[in-house]
């Protein structure tokens, strides 16, 4: 067995021979590399080298040259580690604009600092890092880490370009692992990009680019992931913190993570199962009885996140969450999963990305995927998803962190890919109805009622628990075209069954209306203005997307001030067009009553970059519209 | 300066011990039915007491150390209440002494049927967190909570720093019932007591006679041999003092506000003296005199200045030409701040030490300017260092070596003082980074001597816009904007066009300002920090004005006219700071369509606040088919205290209303 050793030191050679030979001046670096760019990746190499199921090597030589402060973050000098995995080496050489060697930062000069961050309490990760005062710029950066870890069962990602507004003048990615592991790979967003894959057998896989010049984000752009190339990886046969797992299919994957690592995590206290029966009582519908239980579930616990070795991917145990009370998502949808059981309704562990952005489970690459777990409940042909971190959210809603995505579903016979809820443009609802008086003077005085529904519930619900002065901060921002706003009696009507969330809001302000001589002007749609804020873009690149639309529909009555006479209506409008439909309309009641009616549909959906503009006129159209003007004379 | 009105309110009055006991352990029935805090409805948990005893004692091993016991008790009213079921404490690791945190007694009480039902946190809810090498935290999270559970806990600390004491907050983003903090120290330790914040707090200080054992061994020379054994009982004074609050509502942070924490009632101790027997009193700190001297004579501060060496060759031809002061100054300042860049870290003492940042290049606040001082003085001028408060770090109003965690340099020229900071690419004399712009700080000279020194700006930073534009007859718009920035209106401007690419800061212009489109940017003065920096465009619009009927309005400015009030709060607790007085001017030529006239015209108007506190005037005049307007909004002072609020707001939107009146246009 000495071709793979062979094989290695002639790895190490040709790494070493590239390193010697490099110049870091920053004269080398092509003028196009240079253009939009905080920093250029002038070396951007990973090696990774997978001995068996349990083992795998990764070395990184990262070679960055930054021009400003605001490229510092594309240096990624730090290396996370925990208790499967080990830095074996790290250091760094910091050169100054014209190669010379200024700085070496040797592993015990790296900051070591626990990494625990956001909503996890604690964790036992730690992350390795580089601290360095850049002296002037520009400066570059050669980095080198070497890791080993028994866990294969994530391979690095790989993207050949890590973000905005830094260029990549070389890029290589070597992959080399046993070829009885069921080794295998996806390539994304390849199509405009020179990748070259110049190596892929059964033992080793390898890609090479240069020149990905830097790019600059665009508003209401796919996300990155959707746009830069990368390559997804995975092993069928893999480790996971002292498990073996498989996954050749997404049932023998399902199956696995079923048995090997759900396990006996469900059961409960005999005392807790009684309790549970006796709340559910005599009630027969699964669906019915799973709502008493999220109900429970809701009471009773908190969101926690504690995340120690398998912990990071093996739930707490059920009876662990029973006596404690808080859990992280797998904990909760398990715990959940066992009161469930204890009623004979069943249920599985759901696994996916939870994100606003809508993101997929990549349906055909089985592998370990996610950040997040949900509980399924079959629910006729369908499923009824439960988010089980939240202690507020309506039985079976799923807002916008869960909704509209491939999901993996873990079943006992094994795992199946499924869509979540998705929420149709024109059940994402609010309906204003509302009247105002303007009085001699200009004032405005008013009540409106405002229901949300679909994933605009998700976005209103939450104001009920604001505290005053945020309350008080969010309708002065929500109503910034009333200046002078003054809020008077605010109620709130949650209806938790019909996923609908109603304000009730008084307001006034003085001056509302701006008074000229003997003429008063205001904008008639007081309540409801879109801002039209969609930014102009010079030269837009990336194609656009709208992730959710709604319909907003309103109706106001407007009083007009006695002794004045209409000089000015604006005229009823209707704009329709790919991106929705908008329409407005006045109607004279008598002399001092106007009605106001305006509906506004947009419509979720991919465009292209050239339709880009061609959006923004559209909602442009519609704000100007929205501020149309009514102008009084005095009589 | 406002800190009269602050220390009036400080004073502190004395009453006796209110009767009433906290215990953990006994929560009542009553505390666990509550369902919302009496005086604060809307808040989501509440502090129902937190008790802290801090004691200096001594003991065999590590002689005297600072023991600090805090028992909590929290009730959670409401869900978004649990994050105070998690509790973190911080502890120190540095210097090889470690401070020792216990946690005990950690219990959630819930009512269960109407009995209270207690779940003691087991080891499985606690961590112990190694951050860095520098600190740690000790973590738990309590189970079983649930609406209107109660928590208590206890923590102790055990701390080598007898010289530093944790702050106690008495108030924090939740009500507080009841908080008191009692200390023990004995008479060899004077502390400097000191209370930030507007609560009244009762205190009652109680001394009595209190006495340590000192075991020593000697070893006795002679045939016996052995080890004899003799105690020393040593008996002095010790002074206990109690402070507490009751009620104390919760803080919520405002708009405007330079740092909350400056109005959170705070007590913080600092040790001033250490008088063993028999031996000469140290003290440390009482007076600003006398902090200002402590600081001084530390090694990493006083003896930094000294230095001259490292640099003296490096520094001599750059001044050899230079003749005035003002030359001096500049060539000095810039020299630093080319030569070494500040890596992030603050404080007013020396990181690395002058001589070794000055050779990598780098260095903390302290080792910056402490160089930047000994360089002018090399270069004959007058000048010292200056320590300082940031706006994070709050503002103190007790003398104490603490206070200050940043140090810039002052040169005392005929015309008042230069003060000087080398840690920002954009500040210049006297215009300092906005994080030093904080009430206060302490000039040291050499002998030792201080004195304070007014840090807010009193020149007023100008906008001067100059715009000329045309409006046709379809309502489009098209001008040419100049615009000045002077003082520190230069400096944000140049932060924030700094290493931002052109086409982005355009498109940012464009979207900010309309969706206006620019043509013929140029910058003017941009790297030259003596001079006023100014920006030139011309621009296109066609959403600046509105057309109704056959008429034309316009907003005579455009797209800076304000329509928003940045004070929308009905009212105000905290002083507004504006950081440093401004002033907004405009000249404005507009020229209108043929085949228009003006049917209406915003009329000339003049706004002033009492006490000089700021102005408004709007002017516009018109002659042929060209309308002119001048119109400046002048806030004079940094710093506006509450009181005021009312009348700034009204003026504010007394300039709005003006800003957003429209000239009318109509067809002839």
């Amino acid at each position: 067995m000495k071709t793979p050793f062979i094989a290695l030191f002639f790895t190490f050679f040709t790494l070493t021979s590239y390193a010697q030979k490099s110049n870091y001046s920053i004269l080398t670096i092509a003028d196009s590399l240079k253009e939009n760019a905080n920093a250029v990746v002038r070396l951007d190499q990973m090696d990774i080298t997978i001995g068996s199921q349990r083992s795998m090597n990764i070395k990184v030589q990262r070679i960055v040259t930054v021009f400003n402060d605001k490229g510092l973050n594309d240096i990624d000098a730090y290396q996370h580690y925990d208790k499967t995995t080990s830095v074996k080496s790290i250091e760094a050489i910091v050169y100054d604009a014209f190669g010379n060697e200024i700085k070496k930062i040797k592993k015990k000069d790296f900051r070591d600092q626990s990494a625990v961050s956001g909503s996890t309490l604690f964790s036992d990760s730690r992350v390795l890092y580089l601290e360095y005062t850049p002296v002037s710029y520009p400066f570059t950066v050669v980095y080198n880490s070497e890791t080993e870890t028994s866990n294969t069962a994530f391979i690095p990602r790989w993207y050949f370009l890590g973000g905005y507004y830094v260029s990549v003048e070389k890029c290589i990615l070597n992959v080399t692992y046993p070829n009885d592991l069921g080794f295998k790979k996806k390539e994304f967003n390849f199509s405009n990009f020179n990748i070259k894959k110049t190596v892929d057998s059964d033992t080793k896989l390898s890609y090479e680019t240069s020149g990905i010049l830097a790019r600059k984000p665009e508003d209401l752009s796919p996300s990155s992931d959707d746009l830069f190339p990368k390559v997804m990886m995975g092993l069928e046969k893999f480790h996971l913190e002292g498990f073996d797992g498989t996954a050749t299919t997404w049932e023998a994957f399902g199956k696995w993570y079923g048995d090997k690592i759900l396990t006996g995590t469900t059961t409960l206290p005999e005392e807790t199962k009684a309790k549970i029966k006796a709340i559910v009582g005599d009630e027969k519908d699964p669906i019915k009885k799973a709502k008493i239980i999220y109900d429970y579930v809701q009471k009773k616990s908190r969101y926690v996140n504690i995340a120690i070795g398998i912990g990071g991917w093996k739930p707490m145990l059920a009876s662990d969450v029973d006596r404690l009370g808080y859990g992280d998502c797998k904990a909760l949808s398990n715990y959940t999963k066992a009161l469930l059981q204890a009623v004979d309704v069943p249920s599985y562990n759901t696994i996916l990305y939870g994100d606003s952005d809508k993101m997929n489970i990549q349906s055909d690459f089985v592998s370990m995927q996610g950040n997040h777990m949900i509980l399924a409940i079959p629910n006729g042909n369908d499923y009824t998803f439960l988010e089980c971190t939240s202690q507020d959210n309506p039985f079976g809603y799923q807002g916008t962190f869960t909704d509209d995505r491939d999901v993996l579903v873990v079943k006992p016979e094994g795992g199946q890919i499924v869509r979540t809820k998705i929420y149709d443009d024109k059940g994402n609802i609010q309906k204003d109805k509302g009247t105002y008086t303007i009085d001699e003077n200009g004032h405005f005085s008013g009540s409106i009622s405002i229901t949300s529904e679909g994933s605009q519930y998700n976005k209103k619900y939450r104001i009920e628990m604001y505290q005053p002065t945020e309350k008080e901060a969010h309708y002065k921002e929500y109503w910034d075209n009333i200046n002078n706003l003054k809020l008077g009696k605010i109620t709130f009507t949650n209806d938790k069954e019909n996923v609908r969330f109603t304000e009730d809001v008084q307001v006034s302000a003085i001056n509302y209306a701006s008074i000229s001589a003997n003429k008063m002007i205001f904008a008639v749609d007081a309540f409801n203005q879109n801002t039209g804020n969609v930014k102009r873009i010079r030269n837009r690149k990336n194609p656009f997307q709208i992730q959710r639309g709604y319909l907003d529909s309103d109706e106001i009555e407007i009083n007009l001030p006695t002794g004045f006479a209409i000089e000015f209506l604006p005229s009823n409008y209707e704009l329709k067009g790919k991106f929705g439909e908008y329409k407005t309309e006045i109607i004279k009641k008598d002399n001092n009553k106007l009605i106001y009616k305006r509906s506004m549909l947009l419509n979720k959906g991919k465009y292209s970059s050239k339709e880009y503009d061609e959006y923004r006129l559209f909602m442009e159209q519609v704000a100007r519209n929205d501020n149309a003007k009514i102008i009084l004379t005095k009589i | 300066m406002k800190i009269n009105q602050l220390t009036m309110i400080l004073l502190f009055s004395v009453f006796k011990l209110s009767a009433q006991e906290f215990r953990l352990g006994k929560v009542s029935v009553a505390e666990l039915q509550e369902k919302m805090y009496p005086s604060d409805t809307s808040a989501t948990a509440a502090i129902l007491y937190k008790k802290g005893v801090a004691r200096v004692e001594y003991n065999v091993n590590d002689g005297f150390v600072l023991v600090t016991d805090v028992e909590t008790r929290i009730k959670i009213y409401k869900k978004e209440g649990y994050d105070y079921a998690n509790q973190s404490i911080g502890y120190s690791i540095s210097g090889g002494l470690k401070e020792n945190v216990q946690i005990q007694d950690a219990v959630t009480f819930n009512l269960v049927d109407g009995k209270i039902e207690k779940t003691k946190l087991k080891s499985d809810g606690e961590f112990d967190e190694a951050v860095n090498k520098y600190y740690g935290r000790k973590k738990i999270t309590m189970p079983n909570v649930k609406e209107g559970s109660i928590i208590e806990f206890r923590y102790k600390v055990r701390s080598p720093y007898v010289s530093w004491m944790r702050d106690w907050k008495f108030q924090y983003d939740i009500p507080v019932k009841h908080s008191e903090l009692t200390t023990y120290f004995p008479e060899y330790y004077v502390f400097n007591v000191m209370q930030k914040g507007f609560a009244n707090l009762k205190v009652t200080t109680d001394k009595k006679a209190a006495s340590i054992m000192f075991t020593n061994k000697e070893r006795s020379d002679g045939k016996a041999g052995g080890t004899t054994f003799s105690y020393d009982k040593v008996e002095y004074q010790e002074t206990k003092t109690a402070y507490v609050g009751d009620n104390l509502p919760a803080m919520k942070d405002e708009s405007y506000v330079n740092n909350i924490d400056n109005y959170t009632t705070t007590l913080s101790h600092e040790l001033s003296m250490v008088k063993w027997p028999n031996t000469p009193i140290k003290s440390y700190s009482s007076d600003w005199n006398s902090v200002a001297k402590t600081i001084y004579d530390y090694q990493d501060f006083g003896d930094e200045l000294n230095k001259t060496g490292y640099f003296e060759n490096d520094l001599k031809p750059l001044l050899a030409d230079k003749k005035t002061d003002d030359e001096k100054i500049s060539a000095v300042l810039n020299y630093v701040k080319s030569a070494v860049k500040w890596n992030n870290l603050f404080g007013y003492s020396c990181d690395n030490g002058v001589k070794k940042a000055y050779k990598e290049k780098s260095g903390n606040i302290g080792d910056i300017n402490l160089m930047l001082t000994a360089m002018l003085r090399y270069a004959g001028l007058n000048a010292n260092p200056v320590l300082v408060s940031t706006r994070d770090n709050g503002i103190s109003l007790f003398p104490n070596r603490t206070a200050f965690n940043y140090v810039i340099a002052a040169v005392e020229t005929t015309n008042g003082n230069v003060l000087l900071d080398a840690t920002s690419k954009y500040s210049y004399p006297n215009i300092l980074p906005y994080r030093v712009l904080n009430w206060e700080g302490r000039l040291i000279r050499k002998d030792g001597t201080s004195e304070s020194v007014d840090l807010m700006p009193k020149k007023v930073s100008n906008d001067n816009v100059f715009i000329n534009y045309s409006v046709d007859a379809q309502g489009k718009v098209a001008g040419n904007v100049r615009r000045q920035y002077t003082d520190y209106n230069a400096m944000f401007y140049r932060n924030e066009i700094d290493e931002v690419k052109e086409d982005a800061y355009l498109e940012k212009l464009e979207n900010d300002n309309n969706k206006i489109e620019v043509n013929d940017y140029t910058r003017i003065n941009e790297k030259d920090l003596s001079l006023p920096t100014i920006e030139k465009f011309s621009f296109k619009g066609e959403n600046l004005t509105e057309i109704i009927g056959d008429k034309i309005y316009i907003n005579p400015m455009l797209f800076f006219t304000k329509t928003q009030n940045s004070f929308k709060q009905e009212t105000r607790e905290y002083p507004v700071d504006f950081g440093y007085p401004f002033a907004d001017k405009f000249n404005i030529s507009i020229s209108i369509p043929d085949g228009f006239a003006v049917e209406t015209l915003p009329a000339p108007t003049i706004l002033a606040m009492e006490d000089n506190l700021g102005s408004f005037k709007f002017n516009i005049v018109t002659s042929g088919n060209i309308l002119q307007l001048a119109i400046v909004h002048q806030i004079n002072e940094a710093i506006v205290s509450p009181e005021k609020y009312e009348m700034l707001k009204e003026y504010y939107q007394g300039m709005i209303a003006k800003e957003t009146e429209k000239i009318v246009l109509k067809r002839i």
